[in-house]
């Protein structure tokens, strides 16, 4: 699974830290999902879209495989 | 979140604390025969019980045990879904690995210096699985704290 949370990040001027804030993960976390280290729960990627003002499908994508 | 098992964060140091001098304890009364003569029972009239026993290494067995359990289950500041996928996952790691060292072992060590990886082994799985725990967290530290 790709995301663009990065971007995502960038476009409203936040940090990892302050993502993790807003959503009540640890910085770690975000950085993990960021990274495609870990899938975020469906919870997860509701809450950073809700963040960003965007639905679910325009952060996360599948990718060849998935 | 989900892990009702864990212990409040400041357990983590206390642990460490606590690990550093029962470690000296443990290799003192391993290898030097250091005892603690308040740790000794004198059993005369008892059959079962070796008549005089000291209990310096279990001190320091439990005290070691302890310590790294209060390590491997302190919570984290801000615990989460990804660091409860990486406790799983770092248990799974510990519980493989250390059951891989004990076939190695059992085919390299024999008599005494087995009986020496046994007591190792009483400790691998809890620090394989805090060595590895730690090491997830540590690369997943985001880069602008890295600094």
């Amino acid at each position: 699974m790709q995301n663009t949370i990065k971007v995502e990040r960038a476009i409203k001027n936040l940090t990892q830290a302050d993502l993790a804030d807003k959503i009540g993960v640890s910085r770690q976390t975000i950085n993990a999902i960021e990274t495609n280290r870990y899938i975020p729960s469906t919870i997860l990627a509701l809450k950073m879209a809700r963040v960003f003002g965007k639905k679910v499908e325009d952060i996360f994508s599948l990718e060849k495989g998935d | 979140m989900r892990s009702k098992l864990l212990l409040p964060n400041r357990f983590k140091w206390i642990g460490i604390l606590l690990f550093i001098p029962f470690l000296v304890l443990g290799i003192l009364s391993r290898y030097k025969e250091f005892q603690i003569d308040a740790l000794t029972s004198y059993n005369h009239d008892n059959d079962i019980f070796t008549p005089v026993q000291n209990f310096t290494d279990e001190l320091a067995l439990s005290g070691l045990i302890l310590s790294l359990l209060m390590i491997a289950f302190a919570r984290e500041k801000q615990e989460d879904e990804f660091i409860y996928h990486n406790r799983l996952e770092s248990w799974e790691w510990a519980v493989l690995i250390n059951f891989l060292l004990l076939i190695v072992a059992c085919w390299v060590f024999y008599n005494e210096a087995f009986i020496d990886v046994m007591m190792y082994n009483l400790l691998t799985p809890l620090i394989i699985f805090i060595v590895r725990f730690h090491w997830v967290m540590l690369r997943n530290k985001p880069s602008e704290e890295k600094n």
